[in-house]
């Protein structure tokens, strides 16, 4: 067999090495620049430790208004943090994107906070599952480096940060990465070294928490790439897009995979893309149709999931009819699984056909 | 203004105006976290509804 090896300047070497069989068989590298990666890893496969990174999946289908420390999700699995009122910020989905995607995630400031208090900390997040991270294995000596890579455009430009944290929310490495041109999709890539400390959890509740910053007080800024113990959402020296009124924020093709090398996208199909997304966030529909029986009985609805859920959900009703037999106060939940909802409605009145319909959403976030 | 109600059968209910959330008795649900922490500080929830047949 014919081969040809390239040996390295100190150690290793790369063999080509043609097939014992007939055939012709060719090793073609595309015109665009970048790094072709090979690993010792046994698989591939669902390499993308962000779900919805290319923002297609938008269920609640708004905009969301960021004006408060909790959360707030916007497009699938994204969510939004602020604070009271000093300064807000819209999240929602946009038709704005680079070449190969057809969505972002567009962050709008309404409100400038021009003097950022110390806590104060406006960002993107996304919780990731700690099943979806095990195989890290940070928080000991095997910690896996991983690398970051997303599109993005933003309107401020200069030194942007972001960071990762854990579950509990006390180890954090921050990142930094440069806007270059106002207004103009950048991709941009950062590699951060494994956690050998620090309790990461990996089964399904929070992992691993990525931040993209708009802006934080001083406290909460710190030496990219170094690991902490402190509260740390962006990067020292940071530029923050939340000081400029209407300025716009927006990221794309988010992804974070085991290794020192950002590889292409992992695009997904659309029906595996949502059936991630619905282990945390789905709607659903009950219908109910027959013969009232009396004042007090209750018809009951039991409804699968389309995709079994993180943990028992919340439900929240937010539509469906109400008649007189059947108002939509008299309706409830009944019980709740991860994987099936049963609700019931009181009737108050019987004695004739009737009918009940209740629509909403079931919520699992992390 | 926030406000607790224990479900029939089961879980709490979070009533926030004209919105209900039926959260589940599931201490992996971020929403029932965040009563067990309402709890804590004091609060108490209302008794549940009663069966009217």
């Amino acid at each position: 067999m014919a081969s040809i090896k390239l040996k390295g300047d100190t150690s290793g070497e790369v063999t080509i090495q043609a097939p014992s069989v007939a055939g012709t068989n060719t090793l073609e590298l595309q015109a665009t620049s970048g790094t072709l990666a090979t690993t010792a890893q046994a698989s591939i496969g669902m390499k993308n430790r962000i779900i919805n990174g290319d923002m297609r999946i938008d269920q609640r289908d708004g905009t969301a208004t960021i004006n408060a420390t909790g959360v707030t999700y916007n497009v699938d699995r994204w969510l939004g943090r602020g604070v009271a009122s000093a300064g807000v910020f819209t999240l929602a989905q946009d038709t704005t994107s680079p070449a190969n995607f057809t969505n972002s995630l567009k962050a709008t400031v309404t409100t400038a906070d021009s003097s950022i208090a110390s806590g104060s900390s406006y960002r993107i997040q996304q919780h990731i599952e700690g099943y979806n991270i095990a195989d890290l294995n940070w928080g000991t000596s095997d910690a896996q480096s991983v690398t970051l890579s997303f599109w993005v455009r933003s309107s401020v430009t200069g030194t942007l940060g972001g960071s990762v944290a854990n579950g509990d929310y006390n180890r954090f490495n921050p990142f930094s990465y440069t806007i270059s041109s106002a207004n103009t999709w950048e991709y941009k890539t950062v590699t951060i070294a494994g956690d050998t400390s620090g309790t990461w959890v990996t089964n399904n509740a929070l992992g691993l928490r990525l931040n993209f910053s708009l802006g934080a007080g001083a406290d909460r800024l710190g030496t990219a790439g170094t690991w902490t113990s402190s509260i740390k959402e962006g990067v020292t020296g940071q530029v923050n897009p939340i000081q400029t009124n209407g300025a716009t924020f927006y990221v794309t093709g988010v992804q974070l995979e085991a290794g020192t090398v950002a590889t292409p996208f992992e695009h997904l199909q659309y029906g595996q893309q949502l059936a991630l997304c619905q282990r945390y966030f789905q709607t659903f529909s009950h219908a109910w149709v027959g013969v009232a029986a009396g004042v007090g009985y209750f018809q009951s609805v039991q409804g699968t999931f389309n995709t079994a859920m993180r943990t028992t959900p919340t439900t929240t009703r937010t539509g469906g009819t109400s008649t007189t037999r059947y108002p939509s106060s008299n309706w409830a939940v009944y019980t709740t699984t991860a994987q099936r909802l049963v609700s019931r409605m009181a009737a108050v009145s019987g004695g004739g056909n009737e009918g009940w319909t209740a629509s909403g959403i079931l919520e699992a976030e992390l | 203004m926030i406000t607790y109600k224990l479900g029939n059968p089961e879980g709490v209910i979070k009533i926030n105006g004209d919105v209900k959330n039926y959260i589940p008795t599931d201490e992996a649900n971020t929403d029932y976290q965040e009563y067990l922490e309402w709890l804590a500080e004091g609060n108490t929830p209302e008794p549940a509804d009663e069966e009217t047949e």
